[in-house]
């Protein structure tokens, strides 16, 4: 059987495949997930991605920019699954969600910093499933001998501190926008955003009645629209700068997005610094790599003072 | 035009009038002393021509001296006769009126030169295939036509001047351009000779084909066992340099002297510092669909083709790497790979050239009853070769694509585009005996647990020890069935994808087989570059789309072009065998040509009167050999004759609005004189 190579696009996924005699490599892009945010078009180092815009219907919301990849450039290295902020590429071999770059050091993971603390919950677990705008949180009270509780208020005191919270975030999805942070009461959960930057939209420049940027953004709450003017405002406590926004605003230099940090497992590899300067800055680059070689060289000191004390010894 | 001959009295046409006029015994003669030969080649002349007539004829024509008909004056006896005439009748021009030049020129050449005379000073008419060949049923016409043929020669034979060989510098220095078996053959012999050789090849590796095969028919040898150590000899050999990961951009020059330019493409390793040991490509995280492996398997973006690989420098693939560095970092001290490589031009200066370039596979998609592509459980040969390779992707497991389980029963289909006169005529040659070997070891190694059929029109197991390996396929239970090579059929069963072939017997009955596996022996087809190269160095390709040898049967390494040697599958598809006798045929070619200090060309070569030249490039785009170019000499653009590309074609001359390139011996004069001979008329010339 020779190489076979399919690409499948469906109104819910866009699938790559190489199909080899001893392999299957698959890349799934789930567009339910994909808000159209450049991340992986800037990431890809084979520039196989490439996201364009639709245009827009009359009287009809922004619609999501469409995110397409070039079967014959694609690698299956999967720096598109790490990178994407909402988890919706996945690499797969033979149906196993496998990164060799990680393996191998040659990329890093994104770090998505999530604790929670079960015993400040609300009673209603359902109170807690709605506060992720994305539907990542699943939580539910059970007592010892198995059974689901609807709600903690309709039990008696005793009974309460039998009952135990399952909570699931569903971490692999949740681009860490720090919603639930702000919706649950405080202590429950603790988010960390991995990306960090500055939104600001230019008022003067941004048209009346547009409301594109807020009909594509995925969190609720990170764009909003005043009462005051009529204009979408930001709110960088939610925002996860994927940048989604700026992809579908009409009007050049109303909307600026820049990231400038991105929160990842240690690594030294070429390939991150080239998408670390792609998706930031050069300069944010050049920072994270001079962090990097300072603490290497403090590292190195350490070492070789305590060899020195060791020789002493 | 040709001024010289007017002037200038040939050397050796003095001689003999000097000693004439001494001892007086001959009567004096204005112009050159002619002799004719008229030959009865057997009754091949004879029943037609009236060669006594002929030759009385003969002796009328003016400057004829001597005339006589002999029958085979090529034979030692008529050469002696020949020679005789030569000295007595002190011939200074020589007439054979008998058959082509083309097989006989030389030999009488050689005669008359022995009879101290100019070698160019014979001319030859010939009156067999012009006149007693064609027109042997008109025999009266035919004699007129002997008698025109041959004024014409005697004519012409007048005007001749006497020529040096041209003497061309030997460069001791051969390139074999591909380095498959037979390649490495050629190679390895001419090496061996004390030449030194440039092997230039295409691919990250040398070893061609034979390096993917398991085994070898008929003796199941280990294929890459028995040519491993010849690669290894090749890349040791002191005399031989390996080019790989390359490709021939131009050809200049001509025997003797060949300006090859070579660019060898950057593998982003430098090879003098990677010792091959693999650290790299174990730190390296992304994977290829490997074509040494028929993109079965895959390899490393940092990785050499298979671990026998010669040179076995690791190669960087950009269109796959991530530049993560991590090889880099494995590298370390070492410092082999450099990401900045460019691709580098180098140029050889090579005597003589093997063109060994061999063959590549015939994508059977084309071929829609197959289902090759469609089906997942149809394989080519190659690829079942590297199935049930110990070393391949599956560890040597015989397994089908759809479901990883080893097929109960497999079908070969023979002949799959090839014997095909819609796709290739011509039959790939070995395709039937791999197709036995694969049999054999199925049935060898699995016994009963196995059905092999063989769907074949013809059995092709003509050489030595094939047939008796035919028998072993057939005593050992491979069931071949014999169908016409239309209306052939493969069919899949979608739900366990396995497939039915379907064929019809030579009287027309369907015979149809239910099989889990299917092979086919796809045809052999000529290689992507061929027509490039056939360009480059003004060889040509035959029909069937391979290198046309010189001469088919006796001739079958040279091509047209001296210095030029053909070897292996790509001058005609043949077998491991054949490709190492022919790389040492092509050697040995090439051998006896760089053996030369200089290499002796005909001097008719176009010559130009430099004075005349206007330097206006008519005969450049005139000419099919690259033979003739302007160049500036000081203020004036002038045309200059490379001698040893030029063959004689007179093109140039006939094209040259100045009348300033001339043929020696094939000159206005000389031919202006041909045609008023046979128009026994005064013509105007140009």
């Amino acid at each position: 059987m020779p190489l076979r190579t399919v690409k499948k696009d469906t109104s819910n996924s866009l699938s790559l495949e190489w199909i080899l005699q001893i392999k299957k490599y698959k890349l799934e892009l789930d567009k339910n997930r994909c808000t159209g945010c450049v991340i992986c078009s800037l990431a890809c180092p084979k520039e196989a991605i490439k996201t364009e815009r639709l245009p827009k219907h009359q009287g009809e919301k922004a619609r999501k920019p469409k995110v397409d990849v070039d079967l014959s450039k694609c690698n299956f290295c999967g720096i598109c699954d790490i990178l994407c902020p909402y988890g919706a590429i996945k690499l797969s071999i033979d149906g196993q969600h496998v990164l060799s770059v990680v393996d191998k050091k040659s990329f890093p993971t994104l770090t998505r910093d999530i604790q929670t603390n079960s015993k400040k919950f609300p009673a209603n677990p359902k109170q807690a499933e709605e506060a992720c705008p994305l539907k990542l949180i699943t939580a539910s009270y059970s007592t010892t001998d198995g059974k689901t509780v609807q709600d903690l208020a309709s039990l008696l005191e005793p009974q309460r501190s039998w009952v135990s919270l399952n909570v699931k975030i569903d971490k692999e999805h949740c681009p860490c926008c720090t919603v639930c942070e702000s919706k649950l009461p405080q202590g429950a959960v603790q988010v960390r955003k991995f990306l960090s930057g500055k939104i600001t939209i230019n008022q003067p420049k941004c048209p009346q009645g547009c409301t594109d940027c807020l009909d594509v953004c995925p969190i609720t709450g990170a764009l909003y629209l005043s009462d005051q003017d009529g204009k979408v405002h930001t709110n960088e406590t939610f925002c996860v700068y994927c940048g989604a926004c700026k992809m579908v605003c009409p009007v050049d230099g109303a909307l600026e997005l820049k990231r400038t940090r991105i929160n990842h497992s240690p690594v030294r590899s070429g390939a991150w610094n080239k998408a670390l300067e792609r998706l930031t800055s050069p300069i944010d680059m050049t920072k994270e790599l001079k962090t990097k070689g300072s603490l290497r060289a403090r590292e190195s000191v350490k070492r070789r003072m305590r060899l020195e004390e060791e020789q002493v010894a | 035009m040709p001024r010289k001959t007017s002037r200038k009295k040939p050397a050796t046409a003095k001689k003999p009038r000097k000693r004439a006029e001494k001892k007086k015994a001959l009567p004096k003669l204005e112009g050159p002393r002619i002799g004719v030969f008229v030959c009865q080649c057997g009754s091949n002349i004879s029943s037609v021509i009236d060669v006594d007539a002929l030759t009385k004829y003969a002796q009328t024509l003016p400057n004829v001296v001597h005339a006589e008909n002999m029958n085979y004056p090529c034979s030692h006896q008529g050469q002696e006769k020949v020679k005789a005439a030569i000295k007595n009748n002190k011939l200074d021009r020589v007439v054979v009126a008998g058959c082509s030049p083309r097989l006989y020129e030389p030999t009488f050449q050689t005669c008359v030169s022995q009879a101290d005379l100019n070698p160019w000073l014979f001319e030859m008419a010939n009156i067999r295939e012009f006149a007693s060949y064609v027109h042997k049923n008109a025999p009266a016409e035919a004699n007129e036509k002997a008698r025109d043929t041959l004024r014409m020669a005697v004519a012409k034979a007048r005007l001749l001047e006497p020529l040096k060989p041209l003497e061309l510098p030997m460069t001791k220095k051969v390139m074999v351009l591909g380095g498959g078996i037979s390649g490495i053959n050629a190679a390895l012999d001419l090496a061996d000779m004390g030449f030194k050789v440039y092997v230039v090849e295409k691919t990250e590796t040398i070893g061609g084909y034979m390096a993917l095969l398991d085994k070898t028919f008929p003796t199941l040898d280990c294929s890459i066992c028995i040519e491993g150590p010849k690669m290894v000899d090749v890349s040791r050999h002191p005399n031989i340099e390996i080019i790989s990961y390359a490709e021939v951009l131009k050809v200049d020059g001509n025997v003797g002297n060949f300006k090859v330019r070579v660019r060898k493409n950057p593998r982003y390793v430098i090879a003098a510092n990677c010792t091959g040991c693999g650290e790299c490509r174990d730190a390296c995280p992304i994977e290829y669909p490997n074509y040494a492996d028929m993109y079965l398997g895959v390899r490393k973006a940092i990785s050499p083709p298979y671990g026998q690989a010669v040179p076995l420098t690791h190669t960087i693939n950009r269109d796959y790497c991530i530049e993560c560095f991590k090889c880099v970092d494995a590298c370390g001290a070492r410092e082999a790979i450099n990401f900045d490589q460019k691709p580098e031009e180098v140029e050889l200066n090579v005597g003589a050239i093997i063109v060994s370039i061999g063959y590549d596979m015939y994508n059977p998609k084309d071929l829609e009853w197959t289902g090759y592509g469609k089906y997942t459980n149809v394989f080519t040969a190659l690829e079942f070769e590297r199935l049930i390779l110990a070393a391949g992707p599956t560890g040597g497991k015989v397994v089908r694509a759809s479901d990883g389980e080893k097929p109960h029963s497999i079908a070969f289909i023979q002949c799959v585009g090839s014997r095909d006169v819609n796709h290739y005529e011509y039959c790939s040659s070995f395709c039937c005996m791999y197709t036995l070997k694969h049999a054999v070891m199925l049935k060898e190694k699995y016994r009963d647990a196995i059905e092999v059929y063989v769907f074949f029109n013809d059995m092709r197991s003509n050489f030595k020890g094939y047939e008796e390996f035919y028998n072993r396929a057939k005593k050992g239970g491979v069931k071949f069935v014999r169908v016409k090579l239309e209306n052939r059929r493969i069919t899949e069963d979608p739900k366990t994808n396995n497939l039915t072939v379907c064929g019809e017997t030579e009287e027309g009955q369907p015979v149809s087989a239910n099989v889990e596996m299917v092979v086919l022996a796809n045809a052999a087809i000529p290689q992507t570059t061929a027509n490039e190269l056939s360009r480059l160095l003004g060889i040509s390709l035959g029909k069937d789309g391979f290198f046309v040898e010189c001469q088919p049967k006796i001739r079958p390494t040279d091509t047209a072009v001296p210095g030029i040697f053909l070897s292996g599958a790509c001058q005609g598809l043949k077998d491991i065998p054949y490709c190492v006798a022919q790389g040492s045929a092509a050697a040995a070619q090439a051998a006896s040509v760089l053996s030369k200090d200089s290499w002796s060309v005909e001097p008719i070569v176009a010559k130009v009167n430099e004075d005349l030249c206007s330097g206006c490039r008519v005969c450049e785009s005139a000419c099919g050999y690259k033979a003739i170019n302007v160049e500036k000499v000081g203020e004036k653009s002038i045309a200059k004759v490379a001698e040893g590309l030029c063959r004689g074609c007179g093109i140039c001359s006939s094209a040259c609005p100045m009348d300033a390139v001339t043929m020696p011996n094939y000159s206005d004069k000389q031919i202006v004189a041909q045609i008023e001979a046979v128009m026994e008329k005064k013509v105007k010339s140009k």
